[in-house]
């Protein structure tokens, strides 16, 4: 008891009071200024050791985090290189494009530009405008909880989530409504377009998507919504609504936009013979290319090639020979569909 | 005032140089804290009680980073340096907080 009441009664050093009652003694003033070298020193010396203990006593970023920092710097980089490339490849595949289509013109061969035209549109090549809906899914509210935009749990499935296969059943039913060209959040989905999913991430062509999940289809809007309602993806969709709380929002409008394909490459190139020059449409041209034995070789992969190529060479053909090997709009996601 | 521009400056120096700690002291930064801060309380209650001394300060300064140190130090060899920190963060807690009541006293006579 006698430490405790010494500690609450006198807390200040009784060393202060002796050497004041001795300085009075020898007829100093009780108190020594505060301006002496020694206070100063001690002070500064005080303010060190704060700032010292309070940096280092602070949490530090562990190596881990230091790692995950770096990682994501680098993550966003390469993305934003990604990106960068992405509208380069776009531009000079139009450049490709507009040269190819003043090669044939010189060449003055058969006029094959709108059968070039047709194809690239059909091949998703191009970037598309017109009528059309979008439907935008997101995830339940209910696994907001601890997940911003684009973060993504680490285990575990939680059936308010928007799935890959969810995607794959709305897309086929959109392409089942007649759909012309759908585009999940800016990634066009053309023929070799695989919807797939890795961990929690869903995939579009080989690149990870974060909700929420606009697709946006090119076509006639009314019959379109008319056709996919009632259709098996559409009831897919609202028992989806109903029962997990997905949220999904249908919006037609007037004037939509898909970009282009940029993925889209050259798989299989062969001369156009002269008949499939004087008959130029499209259908002839695209049978041809289904039915050419060369398809398999670089197809293989795929389920319907894709690849719209113009080839020039002098030596062939008079024209500038021409080949799209495309198949039809429909992307292998659509191949089971139920309309 | 002086004193407490050299406690800004020390501050400053310390922020800026930003030194690394070495691991075996980082144990009794915290403690040598506190026992800075009673001795600077301690310093500030002598001053308005008019009996401060700059000997006696630097003196019970430096004793109290050492003792608490030291405290410290024992209890990690004996086993029980978390509890002993404790008591030396209570009592000088305690220490600390009747000397802040009693400048309070001297600024604000509340």
């Amino acid at each position: 008891m006698t430490l405790l009441t010494t500690m609450m009664e006198r807390p200040l050093d009784a060393g202060y009071q002796e050497a004041a009652d001795r300085r009075v003694a020898a007829g100093l003033p009780g108190a020594t200024s505060t301006r002496t070298v020694l206070v100063v020193v001690l002070a500064i010396l005080t303010g060190f050791l704060f700032a010292v203990a309070a940096q280092s006593l602070r949490p530090k970023p562990t190596a881990a985090a230091a790692v995950k920092k770096e990682l994501v710097t680098r993550i966003e980089a390469l993305q934003k290189h990604g990106t960068d490339q992405e509208a380069k490849v776009a531009a000079l595949g139009k450049q490709v494009r507009d040269y190819e289509a003043l090669a044939l013109q010189q060449s003055g061969g058969t006029d094959l530009t709108s059968t070039i035209k047709d194809l690239e549109v059909q091949a998703g090549a191009v970037p598309l405008t017109g009528p059309g809906l979008t439907l935008t899914l997101d995830d339940a509210a209910s696994t907001d909880a601890g997940a911003d935009a684009g973060s993504r749990p680490s285990s575990g499935f939680q059936e308010g989530r928007v799935t890959s296969g969810d995607l794959q059943i709305i897309v086929n039913g959109l392409w089942g409504a007649g759909a012309e060209a759908i585009s999940i959040n800016g990634h066009r989905l053309s023929s070799t377009a695989a919807i797939r999913f890795a961990g929690q991430a869903i995939i579009v062509d080989f690149r990870p998507l974060s909700r929420p999940y606009v697709i946006t289809a090119l076509g006639d809007s009314q019959g379109m919504q008319q056709l996919f309602e009632p259709s098996f993806a559409g009831l897919y969709l609202s028992q989806l609504t109903d029962e997990y709380k997905i949220r999904s929002i249908m919006a037609g409008s007037d004037s939509l936009t898909v970009p282009g394909d940029s993925a889209v490459r050259l798989e299989v190139a062969e001369p156009v013979g002269p008949p499939v020059g004087s008959t130029a449409p499209g259908a002839t041209t695209l049978q041809q290319g289904t039915t050419a034995p060369k398809r398999s070789a670089g197809a293989g992969v795929a389920p319907t090639g894709t690849g719209t190529s113009t080839t020039r060479s002098p030596s062939d053909t008079p024209s500038g020979t021409t080949d799209s090997g495309t198949g039809s709009p429909a992307s292998p996601t659509s191949q089971e569909n139920p309309s | 005032m002086i004193p407490v521009l050299g406690l800004l400056a020390g501050l400053a120096v310390g922020l800026f140089l930003d030194p690394s700690v070495p691991v075996w002291l980082q144990p009794y930064l915290p403690i040598a804290v506190i026992a800075a801060l009673d001795a600077v309380f301690g310093a500030i209650r002598a001053i308005l009680d008019g009996i401060f001394n700059d000997k006696v300060f630097v003196v019970s300064f430096l004793s109290n980073v050492v003792v608490a140190a030291f405290i410290v130090f024992l209890g990690d060899q004996l086993g029980v340096g978390s509890q002993l920190s404790t008591g030396v963060v209570v009592v000088l807690g305690v220490r600390i907080f009747s000397n802040v009541a009693s400048i309070r006293r001297h600024l604000f006579k509340a």
